[in-house]
This record gives structure tokens, sequence and C-alpha cells, in this order.
């Protein structure tokens, strides 16, 4: 082998194993895991302000970690407007994440207007709770300018507020760190408490991005436990809404309250089981939930239109 | 196993390679969904990828015959495909995420408006075997005895 084959064939033969090794263990997982393939937007017409709420009865629906634009994300936005054609809802929490690849300004169109347009166009409310992705810089001018940028394009109040529709209390928080769990998190959790406190209503529902209680790829939030699951059982909450894993579970009662990961909006990851898990799915989905009086009834929905999960609460409060 | 033998199991064996590194994206992708519990999926990706790789089939598979019968060593024959292969595999899946990755907005654009998106992977694709054609045309020139020119008849 003369000195020309032999460097040839020793680029070609490392070559081959670099390649190897990235495409496996880098490149074709991302492409499996993340939902980068564009699709055209769901081209459904709903009638407006088909839902109805009253003093006893809401609906809504709880979509987290969307942000991608993608098939995937367009796929589950899809399957919200068909079932808000049989089951109406006036309200979407958003669980966080809402802009993956770019700044929520920027990516407006993509990630929020062109797969959520049926809804917003029947007038369907949206409420969001801040996410990671969705700056996590929050000591940098820069983060705190685009969060305060995305609650502006969104109409929301602020990073953590409280909203009340029918007979249900939301609670919207800010789970990022140092938001809820990090050292300035005192300033938070007291408006919590007071606000928990002060509610009047027969249901108290939590949307926040970390979820207390996961089995899956992120697991549980460190911090959570100690510092917000005291406080979400002690003014009896009824449900806790969360995101961040890439998957669907639903947590046993933990001191009464419920919690519930659906952050399948847009991709997947792969999630387990614990001692604390009533239901776990791998799968893109988002929740469908009617409360009526003291009976709440949540369904997990895949974008075929499947159920994963169906679950009825009590009213805490009403017991 | 003859000479002759031996050059048509070679030749195969790299073209083959080099349709499944063209359609791995694809599968990569419609992976992604079948675990994301999605019912029914698109399969225009696959359907790409399938016809892009058949081109590199087609084009990989003349350009070995053709160097198997002129190559003064068949190891320069291997040696410039398995270099095409890397250029080839890197390529199509690299280039794929990138272009998706930096420009998604301009793609959910263009879908949006119903441009097929079977073409713009198709066409990276095909960018990924062009690529892939030139290394291996470079490596096996490069390789290859150079003949000094020839002077004609009456030339000093």
């Amino acid at each position: 082998m003369n000195r020309r084959e032999f460097l040839a064939a020793g680029v070609g033969l490392v070559g081959a194993t670099a390649t190897a090794g990235t495409l496996a263990g880098a490149v074709w997982p991302l492409l499996s895991r993340e939902d980068l393939v564009p699709g055209q937007a769901p081209d459904i017409q709903l009638t407006p302000h088909a839902w109805r709420t009253g003093d006893d009865r809401v609906s809504f629906a709880a979509l987290g970690d969307n942000g991608s634009g993608g098939r995937q994300a367009l796929a589950v936005a899809e399957q919200m407007a068909i079932t808000y054609q049989t089951a109406p809802f006036g309200l979407v929490a958003l669980l966080g994440d809402i802009c993956y690849y770019g700044n929520f300004r920027r990516r407006f169109d993509t990630v929020f207007r062109r797969p959520l347009g049926p809804l917003i166009d029947a007038g369907v409310g949206f409420e969001l709770a801040i996410g990671n992705h969705d700056n996590a810089l929050h000591f940098s001018d820069q983060g705190l300018s685009a969060i305060e940028a995305e609650l502006e394009l969104l109409g929301t109040p602020g990073r953590y507020y409280t909203t009340s529709q029918g007979p249900v209390d939301f609670f919207f928080l800010d789970s990022s760190i140092p938001g809820l769990y990090g050292p300035r998190a005192s300033e938070q959790l007291d408006w919590l408490d007071d606000a928990l406190a002060s509610s009047a209503n027969q249901w108290k529902v939590v949307a926040l991005h970390h979820p207390p209680y996961s089995s899956g790829h992120h697991g549980s939030t460190p911090g959570a436990q100690e510092r917000l699951v005291p406080l979400l059982s002690r003014h009896h909450v009824d449900l806790v809404l969360s995101g961040h894993d890439h998957d669907y579970e639903r947590i046993e009662p933990q001191h009464g309250v419920t919690y519930v990961v659906s952050g399948g909006g847009c991709k997947t990851t792969r999630v387990g089981r614990s001692a604390f898990t009533a239901v776990s799915e791998r799968t893109l989905q988002f929740l469908h939930v009617e409360v009526v009086d003291d009976l709440m009834t949540a369904t997990c929905v895949r974008p075929d239109g499947s159920v994963a999960d169906r679950f009825m609460l009590r009213a805490r409060e009403g017991t | 196993m003859s000479g002759r033998a031996t050059d048509l199991a070679v030749a195969a064996g790299f073209v083959l390679v080099g349709f499944a590194v063209v359609v791995a994206p694809a599968i990569a992708v419609q992976s992604g969904v079948l675990n994301a519990g999605v019912g029914s999926m698109d399969t225009d990706l696959l359907a790409a990828s399938a016809a892009a790789g058949a081109a590199h089939v087609a084009l990989a598979w003349r350009r070995l015959r053709d160097e198997e019968r002129i190559a003064a060593r068949r190891l320069h024959v291997w040696i410039a495909s398995l270099n095409s292969l890397v250029v080839l595999a890197l390529s199509a899946s690299v280039l794929l995420l990138l272009v998706l990755y930096w420009f998604p907005d301009e793609h959910a654009s263009l879908a949006n408006r119903g441009f097929p998106v079977s073409l713009l992977w198709a066409g990276i694709l095909g960018v990924a075997i062009v690529l892939a054609e030139a290394t291996a045309r470079f490596f096996f020139w490069w390789l290859e005895p150079h003949r000094s020119p020839t002077h004609g008849p009456g030339l000093p």
C-alpha cells in the first residue's frame, strides 16, 4: 500500500467510525425526538363561543410543551379543534414551552397562530404557565424581555397570576428557577399562599411547567415536594397540571391533590413508573377537562382522537 | 470467489449501504412519530428518501462498474467508495437536521402554502448524493497513477 492509499484508507476508516458514532449517538436520535418536519395548519372552521360557562360549569383544555410548530404539534392542535366541535371549551391552559427553536415573537405564527388558529378564531382564551424554553434566563434583561414579549402577545397579565372561570379558580405559576424553587422563590410562594387562602371558588386548579411528581425524562422537580406540595395540600388544591416531561402521567392523589403531567404537545420522551404513578404513557396528547358542579371529568386525548386516560374528581371543598 | 464476483459483491454492498444511509433520516423521523402514539403517519418522507436512494444506487453502481474496469488497482475503487459513503451518510443526515433546525419558520410557511415538504427533503438528499459522488471521483482520481502528458510530433 503506497502513501496515498494508506492516507485515503485511513481517512475513510476514521471517518466511517466517527460518522457512525455521531449519527447513531446524536443525529438520528435528535431527528427522532424533535418535531422538526413542517406540515399544514388545520383547516377547520369552529363555531365561536360554543362552550357553556356558568357558576356551576366550565370546560377547558391543558396543553404542554407544544412549541415546535412541526407536524406533531399540528396533529395535536388539529385534534384539539376536532374535540372542540363535540365538546367545546373556552380556555386552554398552556403548560409552558410554547416556543422551541427560536424566539416567540419571531415564531409566533408558526408555533401559535397557525396550529391553534381554529381555536383562536373561535374566541378560545389562552393562559400561560411559563416554561424553561419560554426563556430560562430570568436573571438577564434579555431573558426577561423575551418572557414579557410572550406574555404580551398572549395577553396574559403576568408571570404568575390567578384567574377564575365558572366554578374554578386557576393559579398560573412561573416554576422556572428562581421563580418557585430557587433562593428568591419566597415572593411567589407567599403570593400563592395568600391567593389560595383567599380563593372562594369550589375548585382550585394550579398550572405550572415543572412537575412536582414525574417518572419521565426529567423526573420530579427538585425542591417542589418540599416547598410547593405542602402548600397545595394545606389549601386543598384539587388538581395540579404540569408539563416539562414530554409524556402523559397521572399521579395517585398525594395528600388529596391529583397531579397530572400533560407535556405531549409536540414531541415525546420515554416515561417509566414510580410508586406514585397511576397512569403513564409516552404519547402526544392534550387534556380535556369538564367541570359540572362538584364533578370534574378529565380526558387525555391522543392526536388520533383515542383516549389515553379518563379520570373523575370530586371537589375537595365540596365534599 | 472470482475477481469479477468479488467486484460485483463489493459494488452491491457499497450501493446498498448507500441506500440505507439515504433512507435512515426518514426512518428516524418516522420512528419518532410511531413512538409518539400517532395512529396514522405520512409516508411522503420515506417515499422521497427511497426515490433519492434509488437515484444514488443507479449513479453509484454505474460509477463503480466504470471504475472497476479502468482502475489500476481495485483497492482504489473501494477506498474512494468508502470515503464517498462517509460523506453521503454524514451529509444526508446532518444537512437535513441543520436545514430543518435553522430555518423552521421558512419551511413552515412554505408547507402551509401547500409546498410539498418531500420536495425539500429530496432536494437536500440530492445535494448529499452529489457531494458523495464528487468525493468518490476525487479520491479515485487522486489514487490512480497520473500519466505524464504526451507531446505530439513536431512540438518542442
